[in-house]
């Protein structure tokens, strides 16, 4: 059987950038995943901490922070460490489909509902929407498109709104994705550029739903601005998301080339643990399940909704090791009493407490299991939603975790 | 505006709209008011039981038999509203088979037909049940639509002259010497302020009955009593389940067309407004249920809800009033000397006809009118039209035309058309109108992603500026919806809770309402 150095479980945004960091070490990596995870379905910039305000710049406001913050992960990796894992998240996407931060610190990009969100690298399909102003902005909605309701947006932002037919395509019921396929065609977005041309009033911006192509989103941008002569720009919508999706295929297609295995769709069924280490794991792919071993193993198997954590009626647990899950009490402690606390919930501080290398804890802080790590959205003591610092944990705590499992 | 009109009701419950509706089968002209939509108190907030009047048999036949003959009546004119099941009391060994044959014996006495099934014929119909069971009784029990029972109601009585104002809310009674002539009223989305003169006004408010009355300086004895319910994300059983016992807490599953309700809990409430459902009544209905349905803790659980019950204190001491044990007409003119005021209340949503054609008998001798009750025998306007599982679907496939399928909710497959034709009738007055008249929010993700299509669509149609915009409408929703998310969050709801909250306050950024947040843009 074939011994792997490293095995991440959990194929969203932490364990690709693990198993990427792994790889450029010249580790042999096995990554595994049921499915793509939360960035394919929140995944449109990277957020690093939303609540610093965009007059700050990052590398003064997010050190002062930390201090303020002792537990959170950030505090694990400090503002080096992030430095470090964004710079090398934004190698994997040289221009022209790259990532960049606005004079280092925060934006504030129109969101599907009309509201401006604070996010910092940005993907250029999105560069142009930190920098539009109402007059002079156009968003265009597509009539069928149920995802992204046009008119809500321009109505928020104050803008000129128009809700395009495109009646040869048959555009309704039409998914994000087959949007964004369509998208790729150059016959469809031409006509589309044409469409929206005929509609321009002088605006020197377009705003349209995030669905600018999967495999040339670059090309689609330059396509439409050319037909228009206006700087165009993809707003975030309703899941799932086209760009976190094209990030999800960079990253798979860069390790599939570096020769990592990259096993999808079935859950890893059970762990074999001995006197405190893992000695493999056993992924399920009925009717046979497989076991994998490797010297280290992390676990990026993110919260509720990737199945990292799952909540019984009284408590939740890490399903997959067992391992200690810090949590606020009982289930009536878990949420406040309404959606928009101006706390956020309990529940959200809940998830896995580690040492400074990220290797999981009991309560006593003794070290549970020796050769396995956390990263991402399944550590304790962050509110990534609140916060919006979701993918900023995911690449900062998935990078110090490969590089420490390395050094081990 | 001043209006005026011969009877008032106010309340859109059951019985309200039940009573408008006979009044204009008897050819009287009424008004109702009702201060939120159509079965905002408990009429929309039950299990939605058609009962048989079984529950009953033993500790209270003559409650029983007014079901029973409820039941029947129900069958014959709202068709469309019911589903016959069936129901099965099931008896546990701890629930022994002496009361199983008691229970037997008073159904019978009362006219209520039954058919003891053995454990493995009960079984073989309900696979899901405890398979400890010790034997079944089958009964005539079913499920029953309240909203649109009340709504077919409404409409049948519209059409025949009666006038409907939702969101009106009665803010005073208008005295005149030792009677009331009428009332004050609000609308609740406007906040115009107008008088209704009438010459009989019939408190059909439930639960609030003392609220209105306390308007006069009246007051019954009226306890409330907070009923909570839980419902799954499928349906758990064919047929209402029943156990076996002496009524009691956490006894009963009602199949209602996709999903099973659970139920409940008896709590004394003091407030009819604020009832949120606790996370001890919600674990206290799924460990007992689980004793008839045993892997009912893995079950994926959408919400839960409460209702609020009107029960009537046991003596009053008035002559007028003792019409069933369970209801109760107070005519004010002969108990507290104030003319003009009629108060009806406590019942059930089975008895909602009877009420109204008590009432309406009332109003009819005081009136001097000699015109018989019709309700028993008229059927409600959609009585004809198929409503099966099948008749559905075909109904859907001719709403969405292959050209223009734009389906918003995909959970429950509501078309954009189903809520166009509602906003041309012009009747709905604010979002939750439009939830309540259709499936929209109903399924698994409670309208985590089809209400930000609707209102869309309402910004599409430029519905939401007087409200204060969208974003305000749309917290609004979050916050109702919360209320019946919270308590069940654990397991997979909570996953599903995840996505939603990612979506509005993550990706979404919406944020509590506290000045200088920075980032969000709707100033």
């Amino acid at each position: 059987m074939k011994r792997f150095d490293l095995i991440v479980i959990g194929t969203g945004l932490a364990g690709l950038t693990a198993a990427r960091t792994a790889v450029e070490m010249g580790a042999k990596v096995l990554i595994t995943g049921r499915g793509m995870g939360a960035l394919t379905l929140f995944g449109n910039t990277i957020d690093l901490l939303g609540e610093i305000p965009p007059e700050t710049e990052m590398a003064e406001g997010i050190p002062r922070w930390i201090a303020a913050h002792p537990e959170h992960p950030y505090a694990r990796t400090g503002w080096e460490g992030i430095e470090s894992a964004l710079a090398d998240f934004r190698g994997l996407f040289p221009p022209p489909y790259s990532f960049a931060a606005e004079g280092k610190r925060n934006s504030l990009l129109p969101t599907g509902a009309g509201t401006m969100r604070p996010t910092y690298l940005i993907p250029a399909t999105m560069a142009a929407g930190a920098a539009m102003t109402p007059v002079g902005t156009l968003i265009v909605g597509l009539r069928g498109f149920k995802d992204f309701q046009g008119d809500t947006v321009s109505l928020h932002l104050k803008c000129r709104g128009v809700t395009l037919s495109l009646p040869r395509y048959g555009l309704e019921g039409l998914t994000a994705l087959a949007l964004a396929r369509l998208m790729d065609e150059a016959s469809f977005r031409e006509r589309l550029g044409e469409a929206i041309r005929r509609q321009m009033a002088g605006e020197r911006f377009i705003g349209l739903p995030a669905v600018l192509g999967l495999r040339n989103p670059a090309v689609v941008l330059k396509t439409l601005e050319e037909i228009t002569g206006a700087r165009v720009f993809e707003i975030p919508m309703l899941p799932p998301s086209i760009p976190g999706t094209r990030v999800f295929h960079r990253f798979r297609e860069e390790l599939i080339a570096k020769g990592t295995i990259f096993l999808m769709g079935h859950p890893v069924s059970g762990a074999n643990v001995k006197d405190g280490r893992c000695e493999g794991i056993t992924v399920e792919n009925p009717p046979l399940a497989a076991e994998y071993r490797a010297d280290r193993y992390i676990l990026a198997t993110g919260r509720f909704l990737g199945g990292g954590l799952w909540a019984e009626m009284e408590r939740i647990v890490e399903p997959l090791f067992r391992i200690p899950v810090f949590q606020p009490g009982g289930r009536g402690m878990w949420f406040g009493e309404r959606f928009f606390d101006p706390e956020a919930h309990p529940i959200h501080r809940a998830g896995i407490v580690t040492d400074a290398d990220l290797r999981p804890v009991d309560e006593t802080g003794r070290v549970v299991l020796e050769n396995v790590r956390a990263a991402g959205s399944i550590l304790a003591h962050h509110q990534a939603t609140e916060e919006k610092s979701r993918e900023g944990i995911d690449i900062a705590t998935g990078f110090l975790a490969a590089k420490r499992a390395l050094a081990s | 505006m001043d209006l005026r009109t011969e009877v008032l009701i106010i309340g859109g419950g059951a019985t309200g709209a039940g009573i408008a509706r006979d009044l204009a089968l008897r050819g009287i002209p009424s008004l109702l008011v009702e201060k939120g939509d159509f079965t905002s108190g408990a009429s929309g907030r039950n299990q939605g039981l058609l009962h048989s009047g079984a529950r009953y048999a033993v500790n209270d036949p003559e409650a029983a038999r007014e079901c029973i003959t409820e039941n029947r009546i129900l069958r014959r004119i709202a068709p469309h509203c019911i589903e016959p099941t069936d129901g099965l009391f099931v008896s546990l060994p701890e629930d022994g088979p002496e009361y199983r044959a008691n229970f037997i014996r008073a159904c019978e006495a009362v006219g209520i037909d039954t058919l003891p099934l053995s454990p493995r014929e009960a079984l073989s119909m309900e696979p899901r049940l405890n398979p400890k069971i010790i034997g079944a009784v089958q009964v005539p029990d079913g499920a029953i639509d309240p909203f649109t029972l009340v709504v077919e109601n409404a409409r049948d009585a519209e059409s025949r002259g009666a006038r409907f104002l939702i969101h009106t809310e009665v803010t005073g009674l208008i005295r005149d010497g030792l009677r009331i002539a009428g009332v004050r009223v609000c609308d609740r989305i406007t906040g115009e302020e107008y008088a209704i003169a009438a010459t009989w006004v019939i408190n059909a408010t439930g639960a609030w009955a003392n609220r209105i009355l306390g308007l006069a300086g009246l007051k019954i004895g009226l306890a409330l009593s907070k009923g909570s319910m839980l419902i799954t994300n499928t349906r758990l059983s064919e047929r209402v389940l029943n156990r076996c016992h002496p009524p009691a807490s956490g006894d009963i599953i009602v199949p209602n067309d996709t999903v099973s309700i659970l139920g409940t809990t008896s709590l004394r409430a003091e407030d009819m407004e604020h009832n949120e459902v606790t996370p001890e009544e919600v674990t206290f209905l799924v460990v007992e249920l689980s004793r008839m349905i045993p892997d009912l803790k893995g079950e994926r659980f959408t919400r839960a809800y409460a209702g609020v019950r009107p029960l009537l204190q046991s003596e009053e001491t008035c002559d007028d009033r003792e019409i069933s044990r369970s209801f109760a007409l107070i005519d004010h003119g002969s108990c507290d000397g104030i003319a003009g005021l009629v108060t009806i209340t406590g019942g059930k949503l089975m008895t909602y006809r009877l009420m109204a054609e008590k009432t309406v008998d009332f109003l009819c001798e005081r009136m001097g009118l000699h015109v018989p009750c019709s309700t028993h025998v008229q059927r409600l306007p959609g009585a004809g039209q198929g409503h099966t599982l099948k008749d559905r679907l075909a109904r859907l496939r001719r709403q969405i035309p292959a050209a223009r399928g734009e389906i918003l909710c995909d959970c429950e497959l509501v078309p954009r058309e189903a809520v166009d034709a509602i906003l041309r009738e012009g009747k709905v007055r604010e979002l939750q109108d439009i939830l309540h008249r259709t499936r929209l929010a109903k399924g698994t993700c409670q309208g985590g992603f089809c209400v930000y299509r609707l209102l869309g669509l309402l910004n599409e149609l430029r519905k939401e500026e007087k409200s204060g915009g969208s974003n305000v409408v749309l917290r609004g929703f979050l916050e109702e919806r919360w209320k019946g998310i919270r308590p069940v969050l654990w397991g997979t709801s909570l996953k599903e809770e995840e996505l939603i909250e990612s979506i509005y306050k993550g990706l979404f950024n919406l944020a509590p309402e506290e000045p200088g947040r920075p980032g969000e843009g709707e100033a």
